[in-house]
């Protein structure tokens, strides 16, 4: 910038936040402090044309031109102040408690005990002969590798090696007479660990109240010949409503059920005359409130020893373990308060003074031993680990102090969630089933559902996720349907659709036969247990299903 | 046979080495038996699920389980 005499030019810089600056620079010094003042409207009267100089044209005059500043209405930046609420991943605290190494001793052998065959490391062997092997085969693998991954030779081929079963079909339709003249309905059913037997367990489950009604335990053995549909092979009476059974997944005797009581009873049904083991009686330490279901876990140190878990609406989740004569003893305990849920999603506020979260379903992980997942009466599962430490802030006695197992809580459903199932495929996935009708496909990692599916206008009694195809599951639903869902072909509608009762009254559980898997049972209000042959298209793995099943876990269903 | 050096896991690699050896001793002998005067360069076995491809000699087995793009 060149001042020609005396002329007045001016400069305007725009910053870059918006600031209009105007600076003038005229020829006296002293109207520098006008100018040049942040944020004030600043008018630099620039005097145009300026002063003459002496006797030289002035053919390019710079117009000075009026100034606006505009205030700037930027405030100061504000730190975004974050904290932590909750965190999903726990610290991961390990301890050894002990090794499991056992010592053998052999009594007598009748065989020779073969040779343990080890893996040899490399360096023990004769290296060079190796190398010229390797040299030698290389060549003709990588070409076949590389000539398998392009070729098309076998796509399409299918073989059946079995004849190919179109339809589902009913396989058997038991019941007891007497239990059903009584009204009652199958509360749950259960295979054994051969999948031979099938029990089921007769109750009323929209009793409100206390009830004294008698009750049954029945099991038909479906392998054996001469099997007659009304007569159950071995039939237990109950004083109280069963509403849960499980089989012992090792001994194929053995059978576990809860009572509307809130006792837990293990009974052994291969002696008919007192098949009663175990009970925990009606001590401080039973559940106060109706058991909704029964598992046997593994002892952690002992694999073959199980023991028995158990939920209620009580808010308790109590681990079992049999002592002595007859008697089951609390040996571990959990109890699930609402102050102590982690905030991962809104819960709604319970009513005042209730603080337990009533619990009506429980699934296990199949690849994490410590880790399931509960159903609560709030609608919203929840992930738990048998391996908290934090204590419960309960008030309710108990002999073993109670611990707080939460870790993460889910959206909720709109109503009670009554089933959950963990997939035996995927760690991260688990089923819901709520009375609102519909199924929710959880990951364990968020919150929200990857998908959510409407199956009935009803409630949802149970649901299952079939133990051979990954992406297939099964529900039972209010309108008296079981309703086979196959992901691969369709995730809006399901593939099958099952009508077991005539007038539809409600389908109240459903289990997969793990033995022989084409078998699926199912109980209803009526009393009856039907047992469905799949056809083959539900129980052969098709080519790709880990992988669609990984994709469906990252994406939600398309 | 005995697994020198493999990467899966350890049972597998036992379970896979016990089978595959007697599968290609068979094999062997049964091109062996149609012609003598042929025997057994390579044996693949497809399933649903993935391809085995097995490299026989005298003293070693080279065993490969490849996953083909469907």
């Amino acid at each position: 910038m060149e001042a020609q005499g005396a002329t007045v030019t001016s400069q305007r810089w725009t910053g870059a936040l918006g600031r209009a600056v105007a600076m003038a620079m005229p020829l006296s010094p002293w109207s520098l402090r006008r100018a040049g003042s942040a944020g004030a409207p600043a008018l630099a009267a620039g005097r145009a044309g300026g002063v003459k100089g002496p006797g030289r044209p002035a053919p390019l005059l710079d117009e000075t031109l009026g100034v606006v500043s505009v205030p700037s209405q930027w405030r100061g930046v504000q730190g975004i102040r974050g904290e932590t609420k909750s965190c999903q991943t726990a610290s991961i605290a390990t301890a050894e408690a002990s090794a499991q190494a056992q010592t053998h001793a052999d009594a007598q052998i009748q065989t020779e005990t073969p040779e343990p065959v080890a893996v040899v490391p490399v360096s023990q062997h004769d290296n060079p002969r190796l190398v010229a092997f390797l040299q030698r085969v290389e060549a003709m693998v990588t070409r076949e590798l590389n000539k398998n991954w392009q070729s098309h030779a076998f796509d399409g081929f299918v073989v059946n090696w079995t004849e190919p079963q179109q339809t589902v079909s009913c396989l058997h339709t038991l019941g007891y007479p007497p239990a059903q003249g009584q009204g009652l309905h199958v509360t749950s059913i259960s295979w054994n660990a051969t999948g031979s037997v099938l029990a089921c367990a007769y109750g009323r489950l929209d009793d409100g109240d206390w009830s004294t009604l008698k009750s049954y335990v029945c099991t038909w053995n479906l392998d054996r010949r001469g099997l007659n549909p009304r007569q159950p092979s071995v039939v237990v009476e109950v004083p109280s409503a069963v509403m849960c059974l499980a089989f012992h997944p090792a001994q194929p005797s053995h059978i576990a059920g809860g009572l509307y009581s809130g006792e837990v009873l293990v009974w052994d049904v291969s002696r008919p005359e007192d098949p009663l083991l175990w009970r925990t009686g009606l001590t401080d330490d039973t559940h106060t409130d109706p058991v909704y279901q029964v598992l046997w876990l593994p002892e952690p140190r002992h694999s073959h020893h199980f023991q028995v878990l158990s939920v209620a609406t009580d808010g308790k989740v109590l681990l079992w373990q049999g002592v002595g004569a007859g008697q089951l003893q609390l040996s571990k305990g959990f109890a699930l308060v609402v102050q102590q849920l982690p905030r991962s999603t809104k819960v709604k506020k319970p009513p005042r003074g209730e603080t337990e979260v009533g619990v009506t379903a429980v699934a296990f992980s199949s690849f994490d031993p410590n880790l399931f997942v509960l159903g609560t009466e709030g609608g919203f599962p929840l992930k738990c680990s048998l391996a908290a430490e934090v204590l419960a802030l309960t008030r309710m006695p108990s002999s073993v102090s109670l611990r707080a197992p939460v870790q993460f809580t889910f959206s909720p459903h709109g109503g009670p969630v009554y089933s959950v199932s963990c997939s035996p495929f995927h760690r991260n996935l688990f089923l819901s089933a709520g009375t609102d009708g519909h199924v929710h496909l959880y990951s364990m990692l968020q919150a929200q559902p990857l998908t959510s599916l409407q199956l009935s206008q009803k409630y949802l009694f149970a649901v299952r996720w079939s133990p051979v195809r990954p992406l297939v599951f099964a529900a039972a639903s209010g309108e008296g349907e079981v309703q086979l869902f196959d992901l691969q072909k369709n995730s809006q509608k399901p593939t099958v659709s099952i009508a077991q009762t005539q007038d539809g009254s409600p389908v109240y559980c459903l289990e997969f036969n793990s033995q022989q898997t084409q078998l699926l049972a199912a109980g209803d209000a009526k009393g009856t247990v039907k047992v469905w042959q799949l056809s083959t298209a539900f129980t052969e793995q098709g080519p790709r299903e880990t992988e669609d099943l990984d994709q469906l876990a990252v994406e939600g269903a398309t | 046979m005995i697994p020198i050096r493999t990467t899966l896991d350890n049972s597998t690699t036992v379970q896979y080495a016990g089978l595959l050896h007697q599968l290609t001793m068979k094999a062997k002998s049964t091109v062996r038996d149609i012609d003598p005067q042929n025997d057994l360069t390579f044996l693949r076995i497809r399933s649903k699920k993935h391809e085995i491809m097995v490299a026989p000699d005298k003293e070693y087995l080279l065993i490969v389980i490849q996953n083909p793009c469907e």
